[in-house]
C-alpha cells in the first residue's frame, strides 16, 4: 500500500527532526531564558526562569519516548489518518521551534506551541492505541 | 515465505532498523552537506582541513551505502557471510560517525545531535547483527 510504505519514512524523519530541535533548545537554551526576563535580572530570576523551560522540555522528552514506541511497535503504522495527522503536528511543532531558537521567542510561547502539538499527537495516538486494543480482545 | 515447518529466521527489527537507517542517512547527508557549505562560507577553515573533511564526507557516503546494502541482503537472505561483512564496514562507518560527531574542524551543535542519533542506530544495528549471525549459522546446518 502506498500511503503506509511513504507515511512510515516521512513520520520517521518528522519525529527525528522535532526531537532534534528539542535537544537544541535544551543545549541552547540561554538566549531565551534571557529574552522573557526583564533587561535587569537577578540570579533567582534566571533560575527560576530556566527551571520552567527545563521542566517543560523534559515533558516533551517523556511524551516522545511513548511516541517512539508507538512507533516501533507498528500499531501506528495502519492507520493512515493518524499517521498523516503526526506527521503534520511534527512538522508544524519543528518550524515553529526552530523559530523559537532563532529568532529568541520567549518561554511561554514554548507552552503554546507545545500544548497545541505535543499534547495533541499523544493523545491521538494513545487513544487509537486503546481502541485497537480493546477491538482486537 | 515459509512452506511447511520452515522457519524464517530473518529479524524483523533488524531489517527495520536498515530501512530507518537509509532514510536517516539520505537526511543526516544532505543536511551535513548544506552544513559544510554554511562552514566553508562563514568560518576561517584552512583548506586542507576542509578538504580532508570533504573527502571524509564523500568516504562515508559509500562506506555506508555499501553496509546497508550487504546487512538487508544478509538478513533477507540469511547469509551469515553477508552480515559480516556488514558488520566488518560497520567499524569503519562508525568511527567516521565520531570523527564527524568529535574531531572535526568546526563541530555544530546540529552535527554533534545528528551523529550521536546516528550512534544509537549502529549500536542497535551491530547488538541486532550478531544476534541474527548466531542464528543464521547456528541453524544453517540442521539435517
Amino acid at each position: 500500500m502506498s500511503a503506509v510504505s511513504s507515511l512510515v519514512p516521512a513520520r520517521f524523519l518528522t519525529i527525528i527532526a522535532h526531537l532534534v530541535i528539542v535537544i537544541t533548545i535544551f543545549w541552547s537554551r540561554d538566549h531565551n531564558v534571557k529574552a522573557c526576563l526583564p533587561l535587569e535580572f537577578t540570579q533567582e530570576q534566571y533560575d527560576n526562569e530556566d527551571r520552567k523551560l527545563v521542566v517543560a522540555l523534559a515533558v516533551t522528552l517523556g511524551l516522545f519516548a511513548i511516541e517512539l514506541v508507538g512507533f516501533f511497535s507498528g500499531v501506528s503504522m495502519f492507520n493512515s489518518s493518524q499517521g498523516l495527522l503526526s506527521l503534520a503536528v511534527h512538522c508544524g511543532a519543528s518550524v515553529s521551534l526552530s523559530f523559537f531558537v532563532f529568532e529568541e521567542w520567549e518561554c511561554w510561547t514554548y507552552w503554546v506551541i507545545f500544548a497545541i502539538c505535543r499534547f495533541v499527537c499523544t493523545h491521538v495516538s494513545a487513544s487509537r492505541k486503546q481502541r485497537d486494543r480493546t477491538s482486537n480482545q | 515465505m515459509a512452506v511447511g515447518s520452515q522457519l524464517i529466521r530473518s529479524s524483523t527489527p533488524l531489517q527495520v532498523l536498515f530501512y530507518l537507517n537509509s532514510w536517516y542517512f539520505a537526511a543526516f547527508y544532505l543536511a551535513e552537506v548544506l552544513m559544510f557549505i554554511y562552514k566553508g562560507n562563514s568560518l576561517p577553515y584552512p583548506s586542507d582541513n576542509l578538504v580532508l573533511d570533504v573527502v571524509l564526507l564523500v568516504l562515508f557516503l559509500g562506506l555506508e551505502m555499501l553496509r546497508i546494502f550487504y546487512g538487508w541482503k544478509g538478513n533477507l537472505c540469511e547469509s551469515s557471510l553477508a552480515s559480516c561483512a556488514a558488520l566488518l564496514v560497520l567499524l569503519p562507518c562508525a568511527a567516521l560517525a565520531v570523527y564527524f560527531l568529535l574531531l572535526q574542524t568546526y563541530v555544530l551543535r546540529l552535527e554533534f545531535i545528528l551523529g550521536a542519533v546516528l550512534l544509537c542506530f549502529y549500536g542497535r544495528e551491530l547488538l541486532l547483527g550478531l544476534l541474527s549471525i548466531y542464528t543464521f549459522s547456528r541453524f544453517s546446518f540442521s539435517p
